[in-house]
C-alpha cells in the first residue's frame, strides 16, 4: 500500500485550473520528483497533500485512509520560504513545532541536538533565525520539517539557495531518511537533483500531467538524439553521413546531433577509419532536455 | 487541548519577552508613578513658602486711621494665605523704605482721598507692580470686610459681620425614588466609584487595543513569513486562534496586573497616604462588585474584540497594510472608550443605555452605569448575555475567516472572495 496515493485530484481557483487531474503514487522509502515550470501547480499539489487547501475533485489517500488530523503528526513540511519565526531563537521555535506535532519537548530537544549535530552547526542552538544566513536559516527550516521523525515528508524547492557542499549535505540527509522508510515528495526545478533522488517523477506544465513514470523508463521512451565522439585527431566528413543533422565541434571531440538512431553506428565506422576513438557514447537525453521537450511542446 | 496549552505558553512567553512589551509596562508604571506623586511634591514645594513666609503688606495711613486698624485687626477665614498689614505715616517711611529694599515688605497700600460713605479706592504699590493671586484675594476680602464695617459703623458686631461674609452651604440631597417602584433614597455614587471607573476605562481600552493590535499583528507576520503554512499542517486553525487569543490575553492581564500592584505601591507609600483623604476619597466607600462587573466586561469585551483583530489580521498579508485594514475595529474601539468617558458627568443618558446593550459598546458602557448610573441587575444580566452570545458568534466567524484568510496570498481580498472561499472549510 502506498503511503500517499492521489487520485485524478482537480484544484480550481475560480475560472483557473491549478492542477487538472492529477495521479501520482509514493510508496515508503521513496523520493517521489515532481517537476514544472513556475506555476505549474507544484506547490497547490503539495498544499492539497497537506491538507492545507482541498482538492475539487478526487481522493488524495494516505496509507490508504483520508485526511485525518492524526497526519499532523506524521507529515512534515518545508515551505519554498523558509518558513520560521525570524525573532524566536532556533531551539526556542523548533520545539514548539515539534511540540505542536505531538512530541514530548525533551525527545524534541533531543531530536534538534541530533539534527543541529548532523549539520555541524550545534551553536546555532540559541541563535535567532535572523542571525543566520539565508543557507542556513534553509537547513532550520529542514530541522524544523523533520524534528519529528515524518513519515511522509513534503519539500518543496528544498535545495534552493544552498552552496554545493550544503545541497550534498541535504541529498545525503534526504537518502538516509529514504533509507529510514520515509516517503518524501519532493519538487524541484533543478533536474540533477531529480535524477540523482528519484526514482520517479511527474512533469507538470500549466496544471496538466505531461510526463509522468519512472525515470528510466522516461528516457527510454525519448529517442536517442546526440552522439558524444572523442577522437586521438582529426575525423572529416561527419556532415556528409545519412541521419546527422548537426556537428558541434567542441572542446575535445564531436557532439553530433542524429535524426536517427542507426547513424551513430555510421558515425563510429567512419571514425574508426580516420583515426583512434577514445570515447564513444550515445547519450540518453537528460531530463532537462526531456523538460524542455515536454513543456516546450505544450507551448506551442 | 494539550496543542492549544503548547500555542498558549509559546505566544505568552514570547510576547512577554518582547522589548516593546517590556518598554511599554516600564513606561506606563513610570508615567503612573510620577503622576501619583505630582500631588504630594507640589506639596511639597509649596509647603515650604505658606509654612515659613508670611508675606508682609505695608499699609500707608495716619495714626489712627479707622480703614487700617480694621485691615489690620482682619482675621481671614481658613485657606486664605498668612499676610501681616504693618501701617506706616507715609510713603517716605525710613522704615517702609528699609523693609521693601530688603524684601520683607512685598509692597504697600495707599487709599485715594475719600469721596463718600466707605473705602476710597485702594492702590497697590510694589517692585514689579504685580499682586499675587493669594495676596490679591486676602486683601479684596479684608478690604470689603472692613468697608462694610466702616459703612454699618456700630450696628453690627465685628462678628456678625463676619458672619455675613461666610459664604452659604448648599448641600444636595436625592428625593425618593419613585420611578423604580419606591426603592429606598439613592445616595449618590461616592468620587470613589468616578475615580474607578475612570481609571478602569482608561486602562481596559489602552489593554483592548494594544493586545489586539499584538495578535493582528502577530497572524500577519505569521502569515508572511509563511510560517503560518507549517503551523496549520501542524495544528488546526481554531486551535491556534484560540490558543493566539488566549495567550495574548495573559500578557494583558500580566500588565493589568503590573500597574495595578504599581498603583498599589504608590498608593502605599507614606506620604501619599494623605492624598485620598485630600481629595476627599475614602477607599471604604468603594464598592468591590465595579472591579469584579469590571473583570467580567474586561474578559468579554477583550475576547469580541481580539476575535475581531484576530479575522483582520489573517486576510491581511503584509504588516504594511495591516493599519489600514484594522482601522474599522479600531474605530468600534473608539467608540466604546470615548462614548462613556464624554458621559462620565452623567451616565444616565438614553444613549449610555442603549449603548450599553450594544455588545461592541457594552463592555464600557455597561461599566460607567455599574459604576456611576443607576442600574438594574437584569439590565446587567441582559447586556451581559447579548455580549457573551455576540462574542461565541463571532468567534465561530472568526474561525472560518481565519481558516480562509491565512492562506490567501496577494492583495487583500474582498468580502465576496472571502465569503466564496469561507464556504470550502468546515473550520
Amino acid at each position: 500500500m502506498e503511503a500517499l496515493k492521489l487520485e485524478s485530484v482537480v484544484k480550481q481557483y475560480g475560472d483557473k485550473t491549478a492542477v487538472n487531474g492529477i495521479n501520482l503514487s509514493v510508496g515508503q522509502g521513496e523520493i517521489y520528483g515532481l517537476l514544472g515550470a513556475n506555476g505549474a501547480g507544484k506547490t497547490t499539489t503539495m498544499r492539497m497533500v497537506l491538507g492545507l487547501i482541498y482538492p475539487d475533485e478526487g481522493t488524495i489517500l494516505y496509507n490508504g485512509k483520508p485526511f485525518n488530523s492524526g497526519l499532523q503528526q506524521i507529515m512534515g513540511y518545508l515551505p519554498e520560504e523558509r518558513g520560521l519565526y525570524p525573532k524566536v531563537k532556533v531551539s526556542d521555535q523548533i520545539v514548539y513545532l515539534a511540540r505542536l506535532r505531538g512530541m514530548s519537548t525533551s525527545d524534541a530537544d533531543k531530536s534538534l541536538r541530533y539534527w543541529l549535530d548532523r549539520f555541524d552547526v550545534p551553536e546555532y542552538y540559541n541563535k535567532k533565525i535572523e542571525e543566520l544566513s539565508k543557507g542556513n536559516q534553509q537547513k532550520m527550516g529542514f530541522i524544523a520539517a523533520v524534528v519529528h521523525k515524518p513519515q511522509i515528508l513534503i519539500l518543496d524547492e528544498a535545495f534552493s539557495g544552498l552552496d554545493p557542499v550544503n545541497v550534498e549535505l541535504l541529498k545525503d540527509t534526504v537518502r538516509e531518511l529514504r533509507d529510514q522508510g520515509t516517503s518524501i515528495l519532493f519538487s524541484t526545478h533543478r533536474m540533477e537533483h531529480v535524477e540523482e533522488l528519484c526514482r520517479q517523477i511527474t512533469i507538470l506544465d500549466r496544471a496538466n500531467t505531461v510526463v509522468q513514470g519512472d525515470i528510466r523508463e522516461i528516457k527510454n521512451s525519448y529517442p536517442r538524439e546526440e552522439v558524444l565522439l572523442r577522437t586521438a585527431g582529426e575525423v572529416s566528413g561527419l556532415e556528409g553521413i545519412t541521419g546527422v543533422t548537426a556537428v558541434e565541434r567542441q572542446e575535445r571531440g564531436y557532439l553530433l546531433s542524429i535524426s536517427d538512431i542507426a547513424a551513430a553506428q555510421r558515425i563510429l565506422q567512419l571514425a574508426i577509419g580516420q583515426s583512434e576513438v577514445e570515447h564513444f557514447e550515445i547519450k540518453e537525453p537528460t531530463l532537462n532536455q526531456i523538460f524542455i521537450r515536454a513543456v516546450g511542446e505544450s507551448h506551442e | 487541548m494539550n496543542k492549544m496549552g503548547t500555542i498558549i505558553g509559546f505566544t505568552f512567553k514570547n510576547k512577554v519577552k518582547t522589548k516593546s512589551f517590556m518598554i511599554t509596562t516600564l513606561i506606563l508604571v513610570l508615567l503612573l508613578s510620577i503622576g501619583m506623586n505630582v500631588p504630594y511634591m507640589i506639596k511639597l514645594f509649596k509647603g515650604d513658602d505658606a509654612a515659613t513666609n508670611i508675606t508682609q503688606v505695608g499699609v500707608i495711613a495716619e495714626e489712627g486711621n479707622r480703614t487700617a486698624e480694621l485691615l489690620k485687626a482682619y482675621i481671614p477665614p481658613e485657606g486664605l494665605a498668612k499676610v501681616t498689614v504693618n501701617q506706616y505715616a507715609s510713603v517716605d517711611n525710613a522704615d517702609l523704605k528699609k523693609a521693601l529694599d530688603d524684601g520683607k515688605v512685598e509692597g504697600y497700600l495707599t487709599f485715594a482721598e475719600p469721596t463718600g460713605e466707605g473705602i476710597p479706592s485702594v492702590t497697590y504699590h510694589s517692585e514689579d507692580g504685580e499682586l499675587k493671586g493669594d495676596v490679591q484675594v486676602y486683601l479684596q476680602s479684608a478690604l470689603q470686610q472692613a468697608n462694610t464695617q466702616l459703612i454699618v459703623g456700630d450696628k453690627l458686631t465685628q462678628e456678625q459681620v463676619a458672619a455675613m461674609f461666610a459664604p452659604v452651604q448648599i448641600g444636595t440631597e436625592q428625593l425618593s425614588a419613585g420611578v423604580d417602584g419606591g426603592e429606598a433614597t439613592k445616595e449618590a455614587p461616592p468620587i470613589i466609584n468616578y475615580v474607578i471607573v475612570y481609571v478602569l476605562l482608561i486602562l481596559f481600552f489602552m489593554s483592548i487595543t494594544m493586545t489586539g493590535n499584538m495578535i493582528s499583528a502577530e497572524i500577519t507576520s505569521e502569515k508572511s513569513s509563511r510560517i503560518m503554512e507549517i503551523l496549520i499542517t501542524s495544528a488546526s486553525p481554531l486551535t491556534q486562534m484560540f490558543g493566539k487569543v488566549i495567550g495574548i490575553f495573559l500578557v494583558g492581564l500580566l500588565q493589568i496586573g503590573i500597574i495595578a500592584a504599581a498603583v498599589a505601591a504608590n498608593l502605599l507609600l507614606p506620604h501619599n497616604a494623605s492624598i485620598l483623604t485630600d481629595f476627599d476619597l475614602d477607599l471604604g466607600q468603594f464598592d468591590i462588585s465595579i472591579l469584579l462587573y469590571g473583570l467580567v466586561l474586561y474578559i468579554l469585551g477583550y475576547f469580541l474584540y481580539a476575535l475581531m483583530y484576530a479575522a483582520v489580521g489573517s486576510i491581511v498579508s503584509r504588516t504594511e497594510d495591516l493599519g489600514q485594514a484594522i482601522m474599522p475595529v479600531l474605530m468600534l474601539g473608539f467608540v466604546n472608550f470615548y462614548l462613556p468617558l464624554f458621559s462620565i458627568s452623567n451616565a444616565d443618558t438614553t444613549l449610555i443605555k442603549v449603548a450599553s446593550y450594544i455588545p461592541f459598546t457594552s463592555p464600557l458602557s455597561m461599566l460607567l452605569r455599574i459604576g456611576i448610573g443607576d442600574v438594574a441587575i437584569w439590565e446587567i444580566i441582559v447586556s451581559l448575555l447579548i455580549l457573551l452570545v455576540t462574542t461565541f458568534i463571532f468567534g465561530w466567524l472568526a474561525a472560518k475567516i481565519y481558516r480562509t484568510g491565512v492562506l490567501m496570498y496577494g492583495k487583500r481580498p474582498t468580502i465576496k472572495e472571502i465569503r466564496k472561499a469561507m464556504k470550502a472549510y468546515k473550520i
